[in-house]
């Protein structure tokens, strides 16, 4: 049988140090196999950023119970770069700029980190980056920019999926990747994504709403609310939930209107 | 230790100089006798405080007979970056011997003069006398005193009219021995629509000890002229260095200058640029990194005296450890420099808590008619940048890097020449790694 890429056993998370920590997830699990593709959903301060920053390790948040194990490994005292070099990859929410550094120099100098056994020189590197290009139709404009410097929203995140299919991860966290997208870019970036997915890799696709769901077709749906996963379930659950909202599960739950909207 | 009226005497006896410029020499020596260290209480200093740093003259001495050579020697030290095979010229003093070479493929250009100053002094006094010490100012404080008393090598260019030289002239100035000096002074005199780019360079090798270098350069840069002009320093932790750059441009000129500074223990650089003709176009550059127990100053001024010139002026740094910069420019617009546009940006980088830049600008406008602009920062690296840095496998202290010659390249980006851009990157590059 097939070991689980992804294991999230009970994971506890607080921001925030002494009186002001605040719990944000409190006791997800999930359980993600290669080749699956699983998407989180839930309303503004679910958490949903929350858990895609944990799995790259970013500074500022503690986890306080459970674990995260990635083929097999606990991450928990891993770097984001460690992370990354064990072929973590995280599409952001609102991608950084860094100012003076062209995507083309980037992308080699995290190529050749994260493929520690198979370096690449600056012509080679560019052959095999024009190869993913190629295949998710960038332009090539983009890679003599700095990253992420005047891009527009669909730039940003076309450029995320181009850094992913580079990097060529196990296990790829996409981050509200919809956010700021008209509906060609948002079809555009799915199909992107789709490219990249294959049998050996795993995908958590996180998002508030359903219709990037209708192009990527996850197999597994979660609903995360208040820092827990309330139902998981297949295709038919991100349908039901378009149509009925989240509140449903608020008055399933007993939980006050408006509860799990502090955070993000 | 120290220094004495007869250094000057000597020196100038050994070069066999003609009375006009020993003449210059006892003026600055006089001055030199008046002056004292400057301290804080005096507005250009008033960050830097050489007292507290523990600078003192009397640690350092003149290099003993120092004379010409026309032989250039075999190895510049280990940590000499060769630019490019090609170069226009090329020049290096070493203690007490100066020489510059000129490769052959350059010598019919007719009228080009490549020399060093001496040389320079002896054979061509008709083009040096006028501008030699026509900018520079003995009188500024007591570095430029000792400096105009006992300046030794330097380069001398010539640029006539309508000539390029399209590779650049290097000069190398070398400390040698712990405890001694250098004054290089060099001269670039370009004629109208003549074209020439100047690299100097300050380095030491296996010094073990401290070092003084004390040096000027004067640039006239004539009518619809193109004159790029780089200095990088890259001295050892021991070494004191004071640099005064004095340039002037005429109508329509086009001039770039760039400092780099990297290493020493200490560094002040004033710049001036004096825009006397209408129509100029000038950029002044600076790239630092400055780390453990650096202390850089950087003073710079924009002087437009003519109408409807354009002066453009980035300087950008990173710090740190315990690193000090200080960086303080101004804008000059004289009643005369109508339509003018001036730009003063200076940005700092600090990679530690105990790191510390000082930004001051200062604009001084005469005229009503222009546009003029300053701008200074000094801030931490983003967290966030590292954070998206490291999410892609590149780890901190690669990340870091990263973001530092991304930092740095917006200046770098402006300097154009392929040659200069390359060195200062592979040198920048080892001061990072």
């Amino acid at each position: 049988m097939t070991e689980p890429l992804l294991v999230i056993e009970n994971l506890h998370v607080s921001v925030g140090e002494g009186d002001d920590a605040k719990e944000i997830l409190r006791g997800v699990d999930l359980k993600i196999f290669p080749g699956e593709i699983h998407a989180i959903m839930g309303p503004n301060g679910s958490g949903k950023s929350t858990l895609a920053s944990v799995l790259m390790g970013k500074p500022g948040y503690e986890v306080t119970g459970g674990r995260i194990l990635y083929k097999g490994e606990d991450l928990a005292d891993l770097s984001p770069d460690e992370r990354a070099r064990r072929r973590i990859f995280l599409a952001f929410q609102y991608p950084t700029e860094i100012p003076g550094v062209s995507v083309v120099n980037f992308l080699r100098t995290a190529y050749n980190a994260v493929h520690s056994d198979r370096q690449l020189g600056p012509l080679e590197f560019r052959k095999y980056l024009q190869t993913k290009m190629d295949l998710l139709e960038v332009p090539n404009s983009i890679i003599n920019r700095y990253v992420n410097a005047g891009f527009s929203g669909g730039e940003r995140k076309r450029a995320e999926v181009l850094q992913m299919a580079v990097l060529d991860p196990d296990l790829a966290v996409l981050d509200e990747t919809d956010t700021g997208l008209d509906i060609d870019a948002l079809k555009e970036v799915s199909a992107g994504v789709l490219k990249v997915h294959n049998e050996s890799r795993g995908m958590l696709v996180i998002t508030h709403y359903q219709r990037l769901l209708n192009y990527i077709q996850p197999g597994f749906i979660h609903v995360l609310i208040s820092g827990r996963i309330v139902r998981s379930g297949g295709k038919d659950l991100a349908v039901d939930l378009e149509a009925k909202g989240y509140d449903q599960f608020r008055v399933e739950l007993g939980l006050p209107e408006g509860e799990g909207t502090t955070e993000e | 230790m120290g220094f004495a009226r007869s250094d000057v005497e000597a020196l100038s006896a050994s070069l066999n100089e003609p009375d006009w410029v020993l003449e210059r020499r006892l003026e600055a020596w006089t001055w030199f006798e008046k002056m004292e260290l400057p301290g804080e209480k005096e507005e250009p200093w008033r960050y830097t405080n050489l007292a507290r740093l523990k600078f003192k003259l009397d640690d350092f001495s003149v290099v003993p007979a120092v004379g010409k050579e026309s032989v250039v020697p075999s190895s510049a030290g280990s940590s000499w970056v060769e630019l490019s095979p090609d170069r226009s010229g090329e020049g290096h003093q070493y203690g007490s011997t100066v020489s510059m070479t000129r490769p052959d493929m350059e010598l019919d250009s007719g009228g080009v003069i490549v020399a060093d100053i001496h040389t320079a002094i002896e054979q061509h006094p008709e083009l040096v006398k006028p501008h030699l010490f026509s900018q520079f100012d003995s009188a500024t404080h007591i570095f430029s005193a000792l400096h105009g008393a006992l300046f030794f090598g330097g380069a001398f260019i010539y640029v006539p009219r309508g000539k390029t030289l399209s590779l650049p002239v290097e000069y190398g100035c070398h400390i040698t021995k712990a405890g001694t000096s250098i004054f290089p002074h060099t001269l670039v005199v370009v004629e109208e629509n003549a074209e020439v780019c100047y690299l100097e360079r300050f380095s030491s090798s296996g010094l073990g000890g401290s070092g003084l270098s004390d040096a000027a350069i004067e640039v006239v840069a004539g009518q619809a002229s193109r004159v790029f002009v780089a200095t990088i320093q890259d001295y050892e932790k021991g070494v004191w260095h004071f640099h005064n750059h004095r340039y002037r441009t005429g109508r329509d000129a086009s001039f770039k200058s760039l400092v780099v500074t990297l290493g020493g223990k200490f560094s002040r650089t004033e710049v001036t640029t004096e825009i006397l003709g209408e129509g100029n176009s000038v950029d002044m550059m600076g790239i630092y990194l400055a780390g453990e127990g650096q202390h850089f100053d950087f003073r710079t001024l924009q002087d437009h005296a003519a109408p409807h010139s354009t002066s453009d002026l980035l300087y950008k740094g990173a710090l740190k450890d315990n690193a000090r910069t200080v960086y303080s420019g101004q804008i000059r617009v004289r009643p005369e420099g109508r339509e003018t546009d001036a730009y003063q940006t200076n940005r700092n980088l600090i990679l530690s808590d105990n790191a510390m830049a000082n930004s001051k600008p200062e604009l001084e406008i005469e005229n009503n008619d222009v546009r003029c602009s300053h701008a200074a920062s000094v801030g931490q690296m983003d967290e966030n940048e590292v954070f998206y840095l490291q999410s892609r496998g590149i780890d901190r202290i690669s990340a870091e890097r990263l973001i530092v010659k991304g930092f740095l390249e917006e200046v770098l980006g402006k300097v154009g020449r392929k040659d200069i851009r390359g060195m200062v990157e592979h040198l920048l590059e080892e001061k990072l790694s």
